[in-house]
């Protein structure tokens, strides 16, 4: 257990850049797991593919193996899916065949029971004593749309897998991580790579937060959490803020409930119910915590986009009252500052704007805001060195306000460095502004509650780096 | 090890809970602001503890049996003099007697009564995932009621500690509200410290409940003090 984080790092890598892969217990059967992982692999996996099934001799136009031990040559990484009794011995051969990685997809271990434990152990005990790096049993194993790697055994017509991106996932929930992958990838939302580690034998949320800090196609990691293993709570946060210093953590907690009221002696083990020290210890290592599946992505997406914050000001343009409202009053739950600009960035606002205009902020351009109204409104506001994080609301259903504001809006935030994002919410012409600026590294949200949480979170990784010591 | 030899003693007994002289003798070990205090086995003892911890002092009675004192008439407060301590001594004695007939006795802790201050609660348990773990809040209501609690996984820093005390919501009551003058924050800060110290370096211990702490303009003073152990059946 006492391993390096290079090593950690190192040993990882098998998972997600394998040179060959042998998938024991494929299956010639559409639908079937052993089925679906190959034909997934053939599509995009551009490694050594070896089928490993004693009643075939070929499966999907593949040359398949009765064994591991009778595959030509090195197999990196070996997947299992098979019925959970024949998986020790399986276990066993691939150790043998000296591969790096297994990942196991069946299920039928610890979590049905007695018997499944000890099927469990005696995996444990093997890889106890060999380098061997296991991910599972009774997850989905890994999804990496860089490299191909894809154990996810839900077939593509089921479960879509997402464009190339860089938010990596690690979910403690086989069924969630699909879901998920399959909304992220109808939504248009990008994964690095995606892992879910079932009963996590071995990997676990400690080694993988190691990997995706070194991880170069990530730049956040999303976690679904329902709870760690008993008494490695403190080596998570460790892990955690030496990973924070270099990239965003957030994380969706599963379980939130407080745990039956314990016969305690005292006040103090009365109070920490589960989920109020875990969100101590989430404070403590640096992580963003998220409050919804949908949440956790709207916050990985922003710090995925934009920079972190200097600090707490924050300043909203808009074109539409009400939202603005809205957007203020969720800035002062978050705690954020809405400073009123100063009188000099006021009149410099006024110098060209009617006077109907309200200038103090948020900076107000009525219906009647165009493209040049926007634009002249960036510009000072961005440079008054009077904020430190930027929400532009615009709606496109008024005449005077183009799509092309996006343009605006992407080359001001970036000109400036001054973390932005953006609200929006309409339908067809709305689509367009959101594809231009998404495209372009500013984040869209339909509500002002969401596009200022995902603000928030900006404010919070730059309080993070800052407090930790960040590169 | 600090407290280490308190903590095998009280195993050693089978017991799960440190005496209160125990309790106050292993935060003392650490640097922790406790009163003075002695144990008295009989009346005259009393009076000479009393006399040397400096009046006024409090009575409570100490015994491995009885987890809630007040309840059997186990603790007296704000004796002013000899003559009242002698006969408090024999009221404790006689009440425990009468509630608890059944309890074991081990003698009376006599105690230098401290002042009145803002009361706040320190705790530490341990969590099955983080292990260790400390907590902070304000004392009566704030903790019982509204649950009104920070906490903080161990090993802390000191700017972690004081965050602490900003986090619960009755922050203000810390800061100085009304006529209330704003309390030694560092003090509490430092408390925290010490009892997450002592849940990483005594292993044995399984809770901390410091309550009341008296938090003061200048300083703190940890009023009473319960600590116990996992120990075995």
């Amino acid at each position: 257990m006492n391993r390096s984080i290079d090593e950690r790092v190192e040993q990882l890598r098998v998972f997600f850049k394998p040179r060959s892969i042998a998938v024991i217990g494929a299956s010639s059967k559409p639908m079937k797991i052993g089925n679906v992982i190959v034909k997934q692999l053939k599509k995009r996996y551009s490694g050594k593919l070896y089928p490993v099934n004693p009643r075939h001799e070929e499966i999907e136009g593949l040359k398949c193996y009765p064994t591991i031990l009778d595959v030509p040559g090195d197999v990196d990484l070996a997947v299992i899916s098979l019925r959970a009794d024949l998986v020790p011995g399986v276990v066993k051969q691939s150790i043998e065949k000296g591969v790096k990685g297994i990942i196991i997809v069946s299920g039928g271990f610890s979590e049905i029971g007695p018997e499944g434990a000890r099927l469990e152990m005696q995996i444990r005990d093997m890889i106890s004593r060999s380098e061997v790096r296991v991910i599972g049993p009774n997850g989905l194993g890994v999804l990496d749309l860089y490299t191909g790697v894809d154990t996810f055994f839900l077939p593509e017509e089921r479960m879509k897998r997402p464009p190339k991106g860089r938010i990596a996932l690690i979910s403690q929930s086989g069924a969630l991580s699909a879901a998920i992958t399959d909304w992220a990838a109808a939504e248009g939302i990008g994964i690095s790579r995606a892992v879910s580690y079932g009963n996590k034998i071995d990997v676990d949320d400690v080694d993988l937060l190691y990997y995706f800090a070194e991880d170069e196609e990530t730049r956040v990691i999303a976690m679904y959490v329902e709870g760690l293993k008993p008494g490695r709570g403190k080596e998570f946060i460790e892990a955690a803020r030496y990973v924070a210093r270099k990239k965003p953590i957030v994380l969706l907690k599963g379980g939130k409930t407080a745990r039956g009221a314990v016969a305690a002696a005292s006040h103090t083990a009365a109070l920490a119910g589960s989920y109020e020290v875990f969100r101590s210890a989430l404070r403590q290592a640096g992580i963003i915590e998220a409050e919804s599946i949908e949440d956790l992505f709207d916050l990985a997406r922003a710090l995925s986009m934009q920079p972190p914050a200097k600090g707490r000001r924050a300043a909203v343009i808009t074109n539409a009252g009400g939202p603005a409202v809205m957007a203020t009053d969720a800035l002062e739950r978050h705690g954020l500052e809405i400073p009123i600009l100063s009188d000099e960035t006021q009149k410099k606002l006024r110098e060209k704007f009617p006077p109907y205009y309200v200038t103090k902020n948020p900076v107000d351009l009525t219906g009647d805001g165009s493209s040049e109204d926007y634009r002249h409104a960036l510009e000072t506001v961005l440079t008054s060195g009077e904020i430190d994080v930027l929400l532009v609301i615009a709606l496109v259903q008024t005449p005077k306000l183009n799509v092309d504001v996006a343009d605006l809006i992407v080359e001001k935030a970036r000109r400036h460095g001054i973390p932005t994002v953006a609200m929006s919410f309409g339908g067809e012409l709305t689509r367009k502004l959101e594809a231009r600026l998404e495209e372009n590294g500013i984040p869209v949200y339909e509500t002002s509650e969401r596009a200022v949480r995902a603000l928030w979170s900006l404010v919070e990784y730059g309080e993070i780096k800052r407090r930790l010591g960040g590169d | 090890m600090k407290g280490a030899s308190i903590v095998k003693r009280v195993l050693e007994e089978g017991r799960k809970k440190l005496y209160e002289d125990e309790a106050l003798n292993l935060l003392r070990a650490y640097g922790l602001p406790v009163p003075a205090a002695g144990l008295a086995k009989s009346e005259d003892e009393a009076l000479r503890i009393a006399g040397e911890v400096g009046y006024p002092v409090v009575l409570k009675i100490v015994s491995p049996d009885i987890i809630h004192k007040s309840d059997v008439g186990g603790v007296i407060l704000g004796l002013e003099d000899p003559g009242s301590v002698r006969e408090a001594y024999r009221r404790i004695i006689r009440s425990v007697g009468e509630k608890a007939p059944n309890a074991r006795v081990v003698g009376v802790l006599v105690q230098h009564m401290v002042p009145q201050g803002l009361e706040v609660i320190i705790g530490a348990t341990r969590d099955p995932v983080f292990d260790s773990v400390v907590m902070f809040g304000l004392g009566g209501v704030f903790v019982e009621v509204l649950r009104d609690v920070s906490f903080r996984v161990t090993p802390l820093t000191r700017s972690e500690a004081l965050a602490m005390t900003r986090e619960i919501k009755a922050h203000r009551l810390l800061e100085g509200y009304r006529n209330t003058p704003p309390r030694d924050r560092e003090a509490l800060a430092k408390i925290i410290l010490g009892v997450a110290e002592i849940m990483d370096n005594v292993k044995e211990i399984r809770e901390i409940d410091l309550n009341p702490v008296m938090s003061y303009t200048e300083g703190a003073v940890i009023a009473d003090a319960r600590i116990l152990v996992a120990g075995r059946e």
